[in-house]
């Protein structure tokens, strides 16, 4: 189309005058982004905001319409009543935990394969990875629940063994919980720390090593403060898949371990109230967003007080 | 070899334990599938073919498994067209609506998934559009967490894309659309290749955002096997499990064969 317009110059170079470039650079395309920006406004950011929305209507059992009569009775009573504002901190607890828990397990891992040089073996262990990450989360919970229960794999064996007399207490509580979110979250986390591993040059810590630095030494002062994007990002992943998982807390809590996703849940399936689980799931992600950019911050203070 | 000897013993140790964390869970759910037993011990009592026969003619699982490739397929023809489409203008063009729209596609995962599947439900109900607990309604909801998923991943390598090549076919009197064809399509096809497999497995094994969408004559493999876990550990559902295990790694392999996954994880 705009082929007519080349010139050749001497040389032989194709010489094209600076406004045709800019077409075709410039988004001659845009039309492309059309459908998914429409479907994306219909059928998430409209029902998204009129969920937000109706978090602010006066709790109605089994009415779903929004009305124009706005009020805060669902939130003053979220924070007026233990059970409610306990599962906040419950929640932003239990995702502390498994961050600290995910980072302590995931960051050697994620060394070893950042170190790993044979293609094959590296190959072998991104793929182990990333197969877990990918597992439908329900089929691995299963695994977890055989293993951890009453009449579990580790109960029976040592109550056949005669170490213990009642079954170890493993699921169907905070443990189970945190060691059900570890297992799901565990590969996000080597996967954020991989990256920023690699990309630390392995002379850094030798020339660490070469004046006189022990192995710990170098790696604690080189190669941990400088792979702290990738401990940033994964924990704020982790956070967030952790914050907001419900699967993780109904089967390994058994339902008793009330985090905010479990009370959406009940609030909307099982007694109606819609716009109180509406509400939940405002707090839900108003609180999830609140901690993590304190978090951030606390992180840039403490990277920006260090250089 | 020397950087490998170089890795701190307590490093390996813990590195072990983590694959074991990792990988134990699915190893229990392969070897309860496969366990002659009603229910699995340790040691297993023996092989047999018994639950996965049982899954095979399953009256609950086997249906389930259909709904939820049948689902996730279709949902990824959908989230791999739109979301190719959307890269393709969000990684050359600038401006403050562009920066809008990388915020609209990142907030479905931002939001956690059970608020994204009540909002839907919500919005299903209260329009009336019949698409509440339908097939449609589902879909449309696998779309939305799936989407940037391919978006990302097709922006990530789009970004790094010499355009000069494409230029370069324009200028020897490709057209437009021949050149992008030729061109710019061949160089971006393995990343919108591993795109559609991510979104196909998401949707596979989506549970928080088919929760709320889901209905008793629409049920997922996921929501299948979470009812079944309710009650008891029901091996028919391990069987199911070592379908799908099979399916989800063989589509990881497939995309670390494609596809450099350092590239798209690491950054």
């Amino acid at each position: 189309m705009y082929g007519m317009a080349v010139t050749v110059g001497s040389d032989g170079r194709v010489i094209r005058p600076a406004i045709l470039i800019r077409i075709a650079r410039g988004p001659a395309f845009w039309w492309l982004v059309v459908p998914a920006v429409v479907f994306f406004i219909i059928f998430f950011l409209v029902p998204t905001a009129s969920l937000f929305a109706l978090a602010f209507n006066k709790p109605a059992t089994g009415v779903i319409d929004l009305s124009a009569a706005l009020s805060i009775d669902n939130f003053i009573r979220i924070f007026t009543r233990s059970i409610y504002y306990e599962a906040i901190f419950r929640s932003i607890g239990i995702a502390s935990l498994v961050c600290i828990v995910g980072l302590l397990l995931g960051y050697p891992l994620a060394y070893v394969i950042a170190k790993t040089s044979n293609p094959g073996r590296n190959a072998l262990l991104m793929v182990l990875v990333l197969s877990s990450m990918q597992l439908d989360m329900v089929i691995r919970l299963y695994g977890l629940m055989v293993l951890l229960g009453d009449n579990g794999l580790i109960n029976s064996t040592l109550l056949d063994l005669g170490l213990i007399k009642a079954p170890l207490p493993l699921m169907y509580n905070i443990f189970g919980v945190v060691v059900g979110l570890v297992q799901i979250t565990l590969p996000f986390m080597i996967l954020s720390l991989i990256g920023s591993i690699t990309s630390i040059h392995p002379s850094l810590e030798e020339a660490a090593r070469s004046l006189g630095a022990s192995r710990a030494r170098a790696f604690f002062s080189v190669v941990f403060p400088m792979s702290m994007p990738g401990i940033l990002a994964g924990t704020l992943i982790v956070f967030s898949l952790a914050m907001s998982s419900y699967v993780v807390p109904a089967l390994m809590g058994g339902w008793k371990v009330l985090v905010m996703p479990i009370h959406i849940y009940q609030q909307v399936a099982e007694t109606g109230r819609w716009q109180f689980g509406a509400a939940i799931a405002v707090v839900l992600f108003v609180s999830g967003l609140l901690a993590i950019t304190l978090y951030h911050l606390a992180a840039m203070r403490a990277a920006g007080g260090r250089s | 070899m020397r950087g490998e000897s170089a890795i701190p013993f307590a490093f390996r140790v813990i590195s072990w334990l983590t694959l074991a964390i990792l990988l134990i869970p699915v190893v229990i759910v392969i070897l309860a599938g496969l366990n002659s037993g009603d229910y699995l011990t340790f040691p297993p009592q023996g092989l047999s073919l018994r639950w996965v026969v049982a899954f095979l003619t399953s009256e609950t699982f086997l249906p389930a498994f259909g709904t939820s490739l049948l689902i996730a397929l279709i949902t990824t023809l959908i989230s791999t067209i739109i979301g190719t489409m959307a890269a393709l203008v969000l990684s050359r063009a600038r401006g403050r609506i562009v920066n809008a729209l990388r915020v609209l596609f990142i907030l479905p995962i931002v939001l956690p998934g059970i608020v994204v599947g009540l909002a839907l439900y919500v919005f299903y109900i209260s329009t009336d559009v019949g698409l509440a607990r339908t097939m449609a309604g589902l879909i449309i909801g696998h779309v939305i967490v799936t989407c940037p998923f391919v978006i990302a991943t097709v922006t990530a390598v789009l970004v790094g894309f010499d355009r000069s090549l494409e230029e370069a076919a324009r200028s020897l009197g490709a057209s437009p659309f021949t050149a992008f064809r030729l061109v710019t399509l061949k160089v971006i096809s393995s990343s919108i290749s591993a795109g559609a497999i991510f979104a196909f497995i998401i949707s596979f094994g989506q549970f928080e955002v088919t929760l709320f969408l889901s209905g008793p004559n629409l049920q997922t493999l996921p929501i299948t096997m979470y009812t079944a876990l309710r009650y008891s550990f029901e091996p028919t559902a391990a069987a199911a499990g070592i379908f799908a295990i099979f399916l989800v790694v063989a589509a990881t392999v497939t995309t670390s064969r494609i596809t450099d996954l350092k590239r798209i994880f690491g950054r």
